[in-house]
């Protein structure tokens, strides 16, 4: 047992944080992981590009893929280390779905040599943006009943039919779809998946505006959209195959949101620090003293459980059921800091603009927003991080039957028909 | 970072596991809960024999040497199989504060027998006005001469009942002093309370005690720079030991959700029950995660105060609802004394308020943070 990071691991950590040091504005008030922020405004969508260039200039873009497609193959915990301090930071322009959410990772393993050619140098070289196309109206939880379809038509998928609540979409080039390419084999079994260029005819999106106020995802609807059969990844009808390894990737989501909302305790420390109210320094309030110490007792377990997870992987072991716990973790902490921030920021909580402080804020309008409007933001925004990425008692099924060996709910008898 | 074990800690792990699955079954425990000693000697000796005792010491005291984390190891095991005696008191509580505080001498004439399992040492520090605040202490221990005389009460010992020695905080004119008092000194007396877990806590008075200098532990007035050592390690110990308590309830209980049937299948195929036994394992291997962390801690001789009240923090709560949900699920049959699920229970209950409770360690924690 050894919970100390190595020497080249620290030399690393060092590096990564003087580049953030240097690259981001001091003031920089953070971007949140599911990159809403910077997929909704414009201003921090053009910063973020440009920062994407400097990350591919590090080599930092594929860190750990093959260097024939331009990555650097370095090892794993380079990767880590990166992540952590990237979502530490709020750093933008490190696209979660290219490298952390699985888009690179599912096209290197399923991917054909040619389309490996074609989409990971770019990738590598911070050129491109991808999103993923999973969810639909009706397959949400149950992502196995997509009905998006997928008819092969000559050379051509023709694609029909629709997809929600699609992250970054509007601002993407690329996204692996999730379709129905055989609606006779049971609903597992009939899922492929094509590579999407957005710019492709017949695709129109409409941004969706969330309740806090960002406009950050999309609805993508497919009319008769002709994608070249090359495109498919992996084998026909072999999708679900590529969707568990997709999701196996999103293992480090959990810990991202645990690793960002640590910022968020230590902001609140510092504004009861410095703060009175009724005379009295809120850090010298019994209650809040015990409910910061709460929240930094339950970041501190979940970020060391956060580190199992990384160690299990690099010692090539299944982190599933760890990352299934960090995923449940990450959301609901989130949620519970965004809930102390509110009751330490008590009336004034909420106040703020849209998004919170990531910009300059109305000197008139927001002259009274505490913490720039940041809890607020967090308060509604942390609403999805149980659900995003499957939810959590999803999480907490797949932990319970693929962790502890529970057997499966039996699947509920089918409607009487009418 | 590396979280797994070494390959003779594992083996360290098997062999107090298959010893206690052997010589310890819960029959055993439930009667020791009626026992006027609270544990059976023979069993004593026989974990002396595989140098339990002396795990932790030095070779020239008759120890092995072997790590706290070892030691964390193994206590994980006999809070998994519920273990009643003075073991914890003994080597936890007696042991490390001799070694922290103890003279050559008073370490060659009172640790080799230790580690043979000849002698029962516990800590006094409680008292009905103080749990842990030095400045408000009683008990107080006067210069008479050479010697000391003591008096006032402490509560909440381990063991006192079966040890041979009492280290005793008790305030002089220079500040908090540990003594090591003999149980048989005149004026000692000795109650146990009647406590609702296997392990047995007592009043302690001290009614006009004679002690000599000689038998004072450490420096006149260092008492709590000793107790504030010994008593962190002894948090990081509880943990391990609750710890293991909690692995034990999480495999009764998945097991019992596989095998009970209700409504035509194993409720563990309800998904309320799987939710149930996810948060389980979430606190579970919280507990496993910061109580290794801090256990390792002290054995590398890291500083790790804040460490060791984040896991005991953790620990205390996380182990009391692995228990409630555990109990839940079970559902009546476990209501029963008859089943092992109370064991638990109290153990998680009693284990939470000793060496600080969830207050006291998350004080600590909004120090470190800058509160």
């Amino acid at each position: 047992m050894d919970f100390r990071f190595t020497p080249e691991e620290e030399a690393f950590r060092k590096e990564v944080k003087e580049f953030f040091g240097k690259e981001l504005p001091p003031d920089w008030p953070g971007v949140d992981p599911d990159q809403y922020h910077e997929d909704a405004f414009d201003h921090i969508h053009e910063f973020s590009k440009a920062l994407q260039k400097k990350f591919a200039a590090k080599g930092w873009l594929g860190l750990t893929w093959p260097k024939k497609y331009g990555g650097q193959e370095a090892p794993l915990w380079k990767q880590m280390i990166l992540e952590e301090e990237l979502t530490y930071r709020g750093t933008a322009g490190y696209d979660a779905y290219q490298f952390l959410g699985g888009c690179g990772d599912i096209v290197l393993e399923f991917g054909t040599e040619a389309q490996k050619e074609k989409y990971i140098p770019p990738m590598c070289r911070g050129e491109v943006k991808w999103a993923t196309g999973m969810s639909e109206p009706n397959a949400g939880s149950d992502l196995a009943s997509l009905q998006l379809k997928a008819d092969l038509q000559g050379d051509y998928f023709v694609l029909n039919g629709q997809k929600t609540w699609q992250s970054a979409a509007h601002r993407a080039d690329f996204a692996p779809v999730y379709c129905r390419t055989d609606p006779n084999l049971a609903k597992h079994r009939g899922i492929s998946i094509v590579i999407v260029d957005y710019k492709t005819p017949g695709i129109t999106m409409r941004r969706l505006t969330q309740m806090s106020g960002l406009d950050a995802f999309c609805e993508v609807f497919y009319d008769n959209v002709k994608i070249p059969k090359e495109n498919l990844l992996g084998q026909l009808n072999g999708g679900w195959a590529v969707v568990m390894s997709a999701l196996n990737h999103e293992r480090t989501y959990g810990i991202q949101l645990i690793v960002n909302i640590k910022r968020d305790l230590d902001l609140l420390v510092q504004y009861c620090r410095e703060t009175k109210v009724n005379g009295e320094p809120l850090a010298k309030n019994a209650l809040l003293r015990n409910r910061l110490a709460e929240m930094a007792i339950q970041l501190e377990v979940a970020r060391t459980l956060g580190y199992k997870v990384n160690s299990m992987v690099l010692k090539g072991q299944n982190p599933m059921a760890t990352a299934n716990q960090m995923k449940i973790l990450g959301g609901i902490m989130t949620q519970r800091v965004a809930i102390l921030g509110m009751q330490i920021l008590g009336l004034y909580g909420q106040l703020g603009p849209v998004g919170g402080n990531w910009k300059q804020m109305d000197e008139k309008k927001d002259k009274w927003a505490r913490l720039g409007g940041r809890m607020k933001h967090l308060y509604l925004t942390t609403v999805c991080n149980t659900i995003a990425a499957g939810t959590t008692e999803v999480a907490r099924n797949g932990l319970a039957t693929m962790g502890l060996g529970l057997p499966r709910e039996p699947k509920p008898a089918a409607p009487a028909k009418k | 970072m590396d979280f797994s074990l070494s390959e003779q800690q594992e083996m360290l792990r098997k062999i107090a596991r298959d010893f206690f699955s052997n010589e310890l079954p819960k029959t055993l425990v439930k009667e020791m809960a009626q026992d006027a000693r609270g544990y059976r000697p023979d069993l004593w000796e026989k974990m002396a024999g595989l140098g339990w005792m002396g795990l932790v010491l030095p070779e020239k005291y008759g120890g092995s040497e072997a790590s706290f984390l070892d030691l964390a190891i193994l206590l994980q095991e006999m809070g998994r199989a519920c273990l009643p005696g003075p073991f914890f008191s003994t080597v936890v509580l007696g042991a490390f504060t001799i070694m922290e505080a103890g003279s050559e001498r008073q370490k060659e004439r009172l640790l080799p027998g230790l580690a043979r399992g000849e002698l029962i040492i516990t800590l006094a520090v409680a008292e009905p006005n103080a749990i842990n605040s030095p400045d408000c202490f009683e008990v107080k221990a006067r210069k008479r001469g050479d010697d000391y005389i003591i008096g006032g009460t402490k509560l909440f010992v381990p063991d006192a009942h079966v040890a041979d020695c009492v280290i005793c905080a008790a305030k002089t004119a220079k500040g908090l002093t540990l003594f090591l008092v003999d149980t048989k000194s005149p004026g000692v007396t000795c109650t146990v309370l009647p406590a609702m877990g296997g392990e047995r806590q007592c009043e302690v008075n001290f009614d006009q005690v004679k002690v000599s200098g000689k038998d004072i532990l450490g420096e006149i007035g260092r008492g709590q720079y000793y107790l504030d050592k010994v008593l962190t390690r002894a948090a990081a110990a509880k943990c391990a030991e609750m710890l293991g308590g909690a692995e034990q309830v999480m495999e009764m209980t998945v097991a019992y959700a596989k095998d009970r049937v209700q409504f035509g299948r194993p409720i563990g195929a309800f998904q309320s029950i799987q939710h149930h036994c996810a948060n389980m394992l979430n606190d579970l291997d919280g507990c496993r995660c910061m109580t290794y962390r801090a256990a390792w801690m002290v054995s590398e001789g890291i500083m790790c105060t804040r460490e060791v009240s984040l896991a005991k923090a953790w620990v205390n709560e996380a182990y009391r609802r692995i228990t409630a949900l555990g109990h839940e699920i079970h559902g009546a049959i476990a209501f029963q004394h008859d089943h092992d699920m109370h064991l638990y229970f109290k153990q998680a209950r009693v284990g939470g308020v000793a060496f600080g409770d969830t207050a006291y360690h998350g004080e600590i924690v909004a120090k470190a943070l800058g509160l």
